[in-house]
Parts: C-alpha cells; structure tokens; sequence
C-alpha cells in the first residue's frame, strides 16, 4: 500500500507533529507510516483522511501485490 | 471429593510443620510449610521479581497508539516462539532433574525477554525518527 500523507501534508502546510497531535497518535506512528513500514488501522486511515477533507482512496492507495 | 482437596492442601501448606516421634525427634516434611521462615523469603522475593516484572512489563506507555499495541503484541509472539525453542534445547540437553530449574527459570526468562525484544524496538522507532529529521 502506497500513502499520500508526505504530500497532503506540504499541501495543508502541517508537519508530521500537527497531524499526529490532530488523529491522537505519537509523531512515530505518522512517520512509520508515510515511510511504508507501518499500515495503520481502518479507523486511523479515515480519521487522516478526514483531516485532508478527501476520501480514503485518495491518501492510501493499494499497489499491483497487495 | 475433589473440590475438598484444595482447601486441606493449603491448611496444610500453612499450618504443618512437620511431627514429632515418640523419641521427641521433629521431621520436617519435604514440602516446606508456607510459615517456614526460608521458605516464605522464597515466596516472597519470587513474588516481588513476577509482579516487578509484570508492572515493567505491561504498564501502558506514555503515548499508547495503535502502533505500540501491535508492537506489544508481535513482541509475545516472539516470545513464544524463543521460549518454546529454549524449551527444547532445555528437553534435549538436560535431564529431568534438571528440568525443575528450567521451569523455575522459565518464570522471569518469559517476561525479561519479552521487555528487552518491547524496548529495543521501541528504541529502533525513535532512532528511525531521529534519523529522518536529520536528513529533512
């Protein structure tokens, strides 16, 4: 699974610590994240999305072997 | 029948202190009374180093996320396996009498591992962290 958070994130101007403090979760998790070493939650992924004001397909996206 | 046997088998532990003969000689039974004063350090310290251990253990972290519980979780699950393949070399390399100590070991071993395996990815997270911000 591919993310989009890195480049919501310049859009909206908020850092990796804005966003964690935003979804409730520690700045490592966002991090893990958006590096492809961790997949959050069904919950968390909307509760990001929601942040973005985009639907969850449009900052997660499934890649050819998942 | 056996609902009785519990409750005698712990009087017992409590309150035997072995018997005396007619000759006036006291035979300490094999299995220690609870009250024995060596045996109650015994209890005591190994209850101390269990809940110790269980508090390090299990005591929620500063910042409880999603990502610490899985964390948490992946961790007992290496524990297990670690622990069932000490068991067999412990099964294959030692004798029964042994065994005995390898169960006693087997008390604290479970849960040390399981904090050292916890904290050192949880340091590996931060470290990751720590680099990113040196490269951005």
């Amino acid at each position: 699974m591919k993310n989009n958070i890195r480049v919501e994130r310049a859009i909206k101007n908020i850092t990796q610590a804005d966003l964690a403090d935003q979804v409730g979760v520690s700045r490592q998790t966002i991090n893990t994240i958006e590096s492809n070493k961790y997949v959050p939650s069904t919950v968390l992924a909307l509760k990001i999305a929601r942040i973005f004001g985009k639907p969850v397909e449009e900052v997660f996206i499934l890649e050819e072997e998942d | 029948m056996i609902f009785a046997y519990f409750p005698v088998m712990i009087a017992k532990k409590i309150f035997y202190h072995g018997y005396m003969d007619h000759g006036g000689h006291i035979t300490l039974p094999d299995n220690p009374s609870l009250l024995d004063a060596n045996h109650i350090f015994n209890v005591i310290a190994t209850l101390v180093v269990m809940v110790g251990l269980l508090l390090v253990g299990f005591s929620k972290e500063k910042f409880e996320d999603e990502q610490i519980i899985q964390l948490r979780l992946d961790s007992l699950q290496w524990t297990m396996y670690f622990t069932f393949f000490l068991y067999m070399l412990a099964v294959i390399f030692t004798n029964s009498i042994d065994l005995v100590h390898i169960v006693g070991i087997n008390l604290w071993m479970l849960l040390v591992f399981f904090i050292i395996r916890f904290r050192w990815v949880i340091f590996r997270l931060n470290q990751s962290l720590k680099a990113e911000k040196g490269i951005s």
